[in-house]
């Protein structure tokens, strides 16, 4: 029974990690604008974050570290200076991106403003990270979050031409309404929402915290080669719903609720409710990995005491951390930014920074004074130094597309 | 895995590698290492340091310049001490530096110990665990 409770660390990290504000919002504008032609992106991510994360968990198993540690270890104290920078300035923009999204979700259930809502669900989250058990945190919201399976039954109900859909996805290249310029953007996003670093923060960090060991390391597995998966096939049915409902009539979508509107388009009443608890679920989740995600970091740079187990007063730099970082994500949304449109721009910064988190753990990875016997296979490092590459890729047109295309618009 | 490795490169194995306490618990990162000559003239690892103060010192430039600032306007007479863990007290090198004491032996970090008084204990259920 312990062992099918584990196995919800994946799950909240493929629902609350892989599924976030970022992919709800990326999935739906993609199946909107290209319909299922992007599709081979998230499938791409969902693979990269799979090698990946397996690593990283191997390594927080075996030899105890968390990723951010080896990032310093392996870069030396200024490359992975300017890698703390960055990842945090994006782990913080996603923070305050998913408590627009918790807020926006609460909006859609009450028909107050959004704004509104940003103080009380930042003030909720920190009591929730404050007192609330680690272990707990993950079974509530992998739990409730798989909810947004409710996509899936709803892309079922809209009686697609799953010809159609399937064409799309075997096609190269964008529409004629679109350029492929657009279509690099919105692949770039797609990528970043699938291999966000705080994800690998976060499940690093939570093996560290779970204290993983040599026994544990079937489990990691499951959790990774099947948690993700089911994260990317929540992510297509989103993507699927939107190419179904809005690619036709070239409707553009900017908000959430119409990302959630093709599934009260299909199941009615019912399916928003769903679908809504979903959005709360996932971007709750996702808020609470990113607000531990931007002390883990900081923390394990500076090598202080981190962590949920031990009393806050055990490591007051790293709640600190944590409780400051909510106030500037709060913050940041105060200034009344779209909360979707931060969500496009963190994704993107996201990329940008992607290479130097993956490089180290592909280092370390190799390393049997780190991991012995459970170093990487031949295949195993073949593909991931493929991802690497692909990574590296993205970094660099990140930027540029954002630029060519005005950031999608 | 040797409890410690042979040879022992300082760059390699020591700089930046997590010092955890023989309860596993984290100490800090080896921000840098202090050297002593020996009787027979040869050069020896004789503590780690760790603080911001040091790392500010190795990282340079202006970033660097404003840790060890940073670290100077912590300390109560505006000059930082290192954290020193004499190399006696180091147990084993593996993935991390493990000491043979107990971190509560050794001095506490001041950044630690002001956000402590100051932030954390001041909320209720800081003693917690969560």
């Amino acid at each position: 029974m312990t062992k099918l409770l584990s196995i919800t660390l994946g799950i909240l990290t493929a629902i609350g990690g892989f599924v976030d504000i970022g992919d709800l919002v990326a999935n739906s504008q993609t199946g909107a604008r290209f319909g299922m032609r992007l599709a081979w992106v998230v499938l791409l991510g969902v693979g990269g974050i799979c090698v990946y994360a397996d690593m990283c968990g191997r390594i927080a198993a075996i030899s105890g570290r968390p990723v951010f540690d080896l990032v310093r270890e392996r870069l030396g104290p200024k490359v992975a200076l300017a890698n703390l920078a960055g990842s945090y300035l994006v782990t913080l923009m996603t923070l305050g991106a998913e408590i627009g999204g918790v807020a926006l979700a609460i909006q859609l259930a009450s028909t107050v403003h959004y704004l509104l809502w940003v103080p009380v669900v930042a003030a909720v989250l920190m009591v929730v990270l404050w007192r609330v058990k680690f272990a707990n945190l993950e079974r509530v919201f992998g739990l409730v979050g798989l909810s947004l399976i409710v996509f899936v039954v709803a892309l079922i109900a809209l009686h697609p031409h799953w010809g159609t859909l399937g064409d799309q996805a075997t096609s190269l290249g964008p529409p004629s309404s679109e350029t492929w310029s657009t279509y690099g953007f919105f692949g770039v996003s797609l990528f970043a929402a699938a291999m966000t670093p705080y994800e690998v923060f976060f499940f690093s960090s939570g093996g560290v915290e779970e204290r993983w060991t040599r026994k544990d390391l079937g489990l990691e597995r499951v959790n990774v080669f099947v948690g993700f998966p089911l994260g990317g096939l929540l992510s297509l049915a989103i993507m699927a719903c939107a190419a179904v409902v809005y690619l036709p009539g070239g409707v553009q979508v900017s908000t959430l609720a119409q990302t959630g509107l093709p599934v009260g388009l299909a199941l009615g009443a019912i399916g928003l409710i769903v679908v809504i608890v979903g959005f709360f679920a996932a971007t709750f989740g996702a808020a609470l990995e990113t607000g531990l995600s931007s002390g883990y970091t900081v923390a394990q740079y500076f090598g202080w005491q981190w962590g949920k187990r031990v009393a806050p007063k055990q490591d007051a730099r790293f709640f600190t951390v944590v409780l400051v970082s909510i106030l500037l994500g709060t913050a940041m949304l105060l200034t009344t930014i779209d909360p979707v449109q931060l969500t496009e721009y963190s994704l993107i910064f996201s990329a940008v920074v992607l290479p130097l988190t993956y490089l180290p753990i592909l280092v370390v990875a190799n390393d049997r004074a780190y991991l012995g016997e459970h170093v990487n296979g031949r295949v195993t490092n073949a593909i991931a130094v493929f991802y690497l590459v692909v990574i590296l890729l993205v970094a660099i047109a990140a930027i540029p597309l954002m630029i060519i295309t005005g950031a999608g618009s | 895995m040797t409890s410690r490795p042979t040879p022992l490169r300082i760059d390699f194995h020591l700089l930046d590698r997590q010092i955890v306490d023989s309860n596993d618990v984290p100490v800090g990162n080896v921000d840098d290492v202090e050297l002593e000559m020996g009787p027979d003239g040869r050069l020896r690892i004789s503590a780690l340091l760790c603080g911001m103060a040091v790392l500010g010192h190795r990282i340079g430039g202006r970033t660097g310049r404003l840790m060890s600032r940073t670290a100077r306007r912590l300390s109560s007479d505006g000059k930082p001490k290192p954290l020193r863990i004499h190399w006696s007290q180091v147990d084993r090198v593996e993935s991390a530096v493990i000491l043979n004491v107990r971190r509560e032996l050794l001095d506490d970090p001041p950044l630690e110990r002001w956000l402590r008084i100051n932030v954390i204990d001041k909320i209720p259920g800081a003693g917690d665990a969560g």
